[in-house]
């Protein structure tokens, strides 16, 4: 029996090994391994998210552009739906039965898988079944709604755009994506985040920060109350209210103007660089990319052949046409290759012209925009002589031209506060060179003096143009935020900047500009408003496709100018015709607070370049 | 008198203290795992807290009873005990299903569970069985019977069915090895079947047992270890080279200890031994392994999934995953008494937190160190059974206290070993922690009979 004693130590051993194992595990678990104190916080912890309110946008005159209205979401929880009414259910939200298995499996769906490709859908928890309920359209379901064990409602907020207008400006706001939750941790499944416009540029003023509040919860789920870690909570600070730049009247005059044609309209204040008005046409009404509408209505917008969602004013592009004789005649007059009562004959075998008075001086030329005027003072511009051979010598002439445009702001974005204006294109030696194989000279290229060929520029940087004229010579980059409440805007909109020109050579081409609107035979009559002293310059656009493009930029009054515009109308002739006037108009409208021009504002309004596509 | 007094003096009152203090604690454990804020006071009789004082004082009151009863009656009606027990567990068959088995014999609004006591029965019957001088333990007629003591209480627990009580049962193998009862003629019976092996010089005995054991846990950690990847010195080895590595370093470390305690004349037969069962354990996993890389990806599912390898924390894993968050939440030192916030019963996350998971409770509130004190007084008793045991004269003496050392044991390493992950979850009772009347009368009395027993180590021969 004794023999056997030595097995004492055997049951010992397992016995002892066990407990060591066990100690051993338990000092991981409890406290190297964070693994369980996470899953812990999971199971019996709510981290509840109090979201902050959403800053306001108002308009230079305190009217509210964008305003926060309460929205209901239906929620529901799988697990907790018995005696389901499916037809009554349908009845009360208007829809069939096909559409409430969608709406579900869309909700089922949007909860994405797991590695493992397991739903993450979990029939305990509360998801949101049919979202962005209007408060009325929530009343009409709210009694009923109690007799659905399962569903409830959660209030959120969602945007309104109670002026109608400034959709391009104020952009839109949807459920952020996968790209989005990786670039910036703020955000979570189901938040929403501004995609365009205002609402994306100033994403961070306009957000807030949300809150945390720790809350226990039990094992059905069920909030038991605070608990020691309320220290930690920390309350939602709102998100700051914005002051655009923006007038609200102005801006839906301009868009009122610009129905039934397809361009833009941008109006600055020169002496701030301030937005006043930024139409993009057509246009849409801001309330439709709300809510649960988006989905369906962005689809619709997408497929419109006119491309309303298109940002025109930063994003097309379009040959600046006559108006960039002004440049033409700045540039010139800088480089000293002629001074401004130099006189050109309007020589049409060089470039073709219509039947004016000779320019005898850089204000005639203006005055009557002759293409062989300023097709001399490019010529000038470009071949100085500085070398004998030609194609040399038009290097050194364009490379110089190239950097005084640049500093007009042109062939190069803006860099306004809404994400995307393109650079626009003005072409260099380096262009040409590729192009003409390095063979070309002032001929080969002269279509760029009277703003044709190559030349790209976007209605915003026409507008800035206007400005630089307003102003004599330099320009603020423009912007559409006044104030943003607590905090001052970016330095960059109080920056001055010069354009290479002198102010003194800007007075014979502003004069020019005045007398485009204001003498017999200059070329925008009908932008003449009474004692508003408009000073302009028309353009048109060769456009291979149709009509050509009809452009009119222009600043008033010419003294101490208020308001600086640029107006490009698509297919609709010369500028003259449609342009001018829509730009006087809006112009009247800023300056005197109404329009008096009813014949004029009338032929405007009636005019629809969809259904009647002639230019007259 | 004479007679009392000999008890008091001979009794091991360290055995008795021990039995106080995790009883009491385990009691405080209780009053926190299912307090009730409508019923603040410890003696709330309603409660499971004030109940569980009630179990408290009938177990002591019976205990107390088994000290002042003869021993002779344990041996003597030994088997009549057992048959009491098999009774009663047949009879428990015949009642209504609760929770999916038939576990309960109500008296009114108070039941007992048979199987509790079943595991004292069955201790009892095999201590009388084996002391009895007229068997030999190597024969094969006693094995069979001995075995059969076993088996037949553990087929009628399967009836119920009582998956955590039958793995306890199995703890009896444990006593047959220390008394040495053969299995070689199951081996054998084995081995015949393997051509080229001569089965009658295997001569394996009782050592069959620990090697099975071993053998059971190697296989089950190779295959849980099978789908992981361990770091080792910057290397990434699959999961199973950390049983190889711990084998090494397990045999290292037994051959230094060997070397320092052991006597130069045995010294050799254990290097040797030592050696062979480090080599075999290796193949083992090895071979383990191979074979389940081998097999066909619906087969290897099926393992994972009897392992528990698939995860599924809000489904078959709740109750597991909800316990080790309480006990890995709890971090060194606990939340604090009565402050758990999982295994709390107003937040309801751990499942039977006053029952099986009564562990977790402890260990949310009492961190590592109350988790380690606990277990530490349960080896303490452990070790303290197993010298009372080893100091006995009487053979029934040491069989029965064997028996509820490994029974103790087994009920010890399955409860705390499921709530940490180390276990599968088969519901069992911590011994004196979890609530309930019945296991805690039974643990009461293997103490108590077992105190009584060594009391009269001096003067009992049998
Ligand atoms: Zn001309």
């Amino acid at each position: 029996m004794n023999s056997l004693e030595y097995r004492k130590f055997v049951v010992l051993f397992f016995i002892a090994i066990t407990a060591g194992v066990f100690s051993v595990r338990m000092f991981y678990m409890q406290i190297i391994d964070d693994k369980w104190k996470l899953r812990a916080e999971e199971i019996s912890k709510y981290k509840m998210t109090t979201y902050p309110t959403r800053g306001i946008v108002y308009d230079r005159s305190g009217n509210k552009l964008i305003a926060n209205e309460t929205y209901y979401d239906i929620m529901m929880i799988e697990d907790e739906i018995s005696n389901f009414d499916t037809t009554l259910f349908c009845q009360l939200f208007k829809i069939n039965k096909e559409e409430l298995v969608e709406i579900y499996q869309n909700m089922v769906d949007k909860q994405g898988k797991d590695k493992k490709g397991k739903s993450n859908y979990r029939k305990f928890k509360p998801y949101p079944l049919i979202t962005g309920l209007s408060s009325d359209d929530f009343s009409k379901v709210a009694t009923e709604l109690q007799k659905f064990p399962g569903f409830f409602e959660n209030v959120r907020t969602l945007r309104k755009y109670p002026q109608n207008s400034g959709a391009h400006v104020l952009g839109y706001m949807n459920e952020v994506d996968g790209t989005d939750l990786e670039k910036d941790h703020y955000y979570r499944m189901g938040d929403y985040i501004g995609r365009t416009g205002i609402e994306n540029y100033y994403e961070e003023d306009l957000r807030g920060r949300k809150g945390v509040q720790y809350l226990m919860k039990d094992a059905r789920g069920n909030i038991s109350g605070s608990q020691e870690e309320s220290k930690y909570d920390t309350a939602a600070v709102p998100g700051r209210n914005l002051e655009l730049t923006l007038d609200a009247d102005l801006q839906t005059y301009g868009e009122l103007l610009m129905k039934g044609k397809i361009g833009s309209v941008v109006a600055i204040e020169p002496s701030s660089g301030e937005i006043l008005a930024f139409v993009s046409s057509p246009t849409y009404d801001p309330n439709l990319l709300i809510g649960k509408k988006i989905g369906k209505n962005f689809l619709t917008l997408q497929e419109d052949s006119l491309k309303p969602l298109f940002n025109r004013p930063l994003q097309a592009k379009y040959p600046p046409g006559s108006t960039f004789k002004l440049v033409t005649g700045l540039i010139g007059m800088q480089m000293g290759v002629v001074d401004s009562n130099r006189a050109f004959s309007c020589i049409k075998s060089l470039v073709n012209c219509h039947g004016h008075p000779t320019a005898l001086s850089m204000s005639d030329g203006v005055k009557y925009s002759c293409n062989p005027y300023f097709y001399q003072v490019m010529s000038r511009i470009v071949q100085q002589g500085k070398s004998r051979n030609i194609f040399k010598d038009s290097k050194i002439g364009l490379a110089e031209w190239y950097e005084y445009v640049r500093s007009f702001g042109l062939g190069q974005p803006l860099n306004i506060d809404l994400a995307g204006d393109i650079p626009g294109f003005i072409p260099d030696v380096e262009y040409y060179d590729k192009v003409y194989n390095k063979a070309w000279a002032f001929s080969t290229i002269y279509s760029i003096s009277i703003g044709q060929g190559e030349v790209g520029v976007t209605p915003i940087q026409m507008a800035n143009l206007a400005c630089i004229m307003a102003n004599r010579g330099y320009y603020y980059v423009p912007h559409l935020v006044k104030s943003i409440k607590g905090k001052d805007i970016s330095d960059r909109f109080q920056e001055k900047h010069y354009t290479k020109v002198k102010s003194e050579y800007f007075n014979p081409i502003v004069e020019g500009m005045w007398r485009v609107v204001h003498e017999p035979g200059g070329t925008a009559r009908r932008a003449k408003t009474e004692g508003l002293n408009v000073c302009g310059k028309t353009g048109t656009a060769q456009n291979p496709h149709g009509e050509d493009h009809s452009i009119f930029i222009a600043f008033a009054p010419k003294d101490n100018p208020k308001i600086a515009i640029a107006v490009y109308v698509e297919n609709a002739g010369f500028g003259g015709t449609w342009a001018a006037p829509i730009a006087s108009l809006m112009i009247e409208k800023f300056l005197n607070g109404e329009v008096k021009q009813e014949a004029k504002e009338k032929r405007i309004i009636e005019k629809n370049f969809l259904t009647d596509p002639s230019i007259h | 008198m004479r007679k009392n007094e000999t008890i008091l003096d001979n009794i091991d009152w360290s055995l008795i203290l021990l039995y106080f203090v995790l009883t009491i604690l385990g009691l405080f454990n209780i009053y926190s795992a299912s307090y009730n804020e409508e019923f603040p006071s410890l003696f709330s009789f309603s409660q499971e807290y004030g109940k569980q004082i009630i179990w408290i004082a009938v177990s002591m009151f019976l205990g107390f009873i088994v000290l002042l009863l003869e021993s002779d009656i344990l041996w003597k009606y030994a088997y009549w005990f057992y048959a009491v027990c098999m009774l009663l567990l047949i009879a428990v068959l015949f009642t209504r299903e609760i929770n999916g088995a038939r576990s309960w014999l109500g008296f009114g609004s108070m039941g007992i569970q048979p199987s509790e006591f079943a595991k004292l029965g069955t201790a009892i019957a095999i201590s009388a069985y084996i002391s009895n001088m007229n068997i030999k333990l190597q024969s094969q007629s006693s094995a069979f019977y001995a075995n059969l003591i076993v088996l037949f209480p553990m087929a009628l627990i399967l009836l119920q069915p009582d998956a955590g009580t039958f793995v306890v049962f199995t703890s009896f193998l444990w006593v047959f090895y220390r008394e040495g009862i053969s299995y070689d003629f199951i081996l054998g019976f084995i081995l015949r079947l393997i051509p080229f092996v001569d089965h009658t010089r295997i001569k394996i005995g009782s050592n069959f047992i620990p090697l099975l054991i071993v053998s059971g846990i190697l296989v089950v950690s190779t295959l849980l270890l099978s789908q992981t990847t361990i770091q080792f010195f910057g290397m990434t080895l699959p999961g199973f080279w950390g049983l190889i590595i711990s084998i090494s370093v397990f045999l290292i470390l037994a051959l230094i200890v060997a070397r320092i305690t052991v006597m130069l004349r045995e010294r050799k037969k254990l290097y040797y031994i030592l050696i062979v069962a480090a080599i075999a354990s290796s193949s083992l996993v090895f071979a383990v392994n191979s074979v389940f890389d081998y097999l066909k990806p619906h087969q290897k599912e099926r393992i994972e999934l009897f392992l528990g390898l698939e995860e599924d924390p809000d489904g078959k894993d709740y109750n597991r995953n909800r316990a080790m968050a309480a006990v890995g939440s709890g971090s060194f030192l606990g939340k604090g008494y009565h402050k758990a916030t999982l295994a709390s019963p107003q937040q309801g996350h751990v499942p039977m937190q006053s029952t099986d998971f009564i562990f977790c409770t402890l260990a949310e509130e009492w961190g590592f160190v109350g988790g380690i004190l606990v277990l530490s007084l349960f080896v303490v008793l452990l070790f303290k059974i197993i010298q009372i045991a080893e100091r006995q004269r009487s053979t029934f003496t040491r069989v029965f206290a064997y028996s509820i050392a490994v029974i103790i044991f087994y009920h010890l390493a399955i409860n705390i070993g499921m709530t940490i992950g180390l276990a599968p979850v088969i519901g069992i009772p911590l011994p004196f922690f979890s609530y309930g009347g019945s296991s805690l009368m039974s643990f009461t009395m293997m103490l108590f009979v077992l105190a009584k027993l060594d009391s009269e180590r001096k003067n009992v021969f049998r």
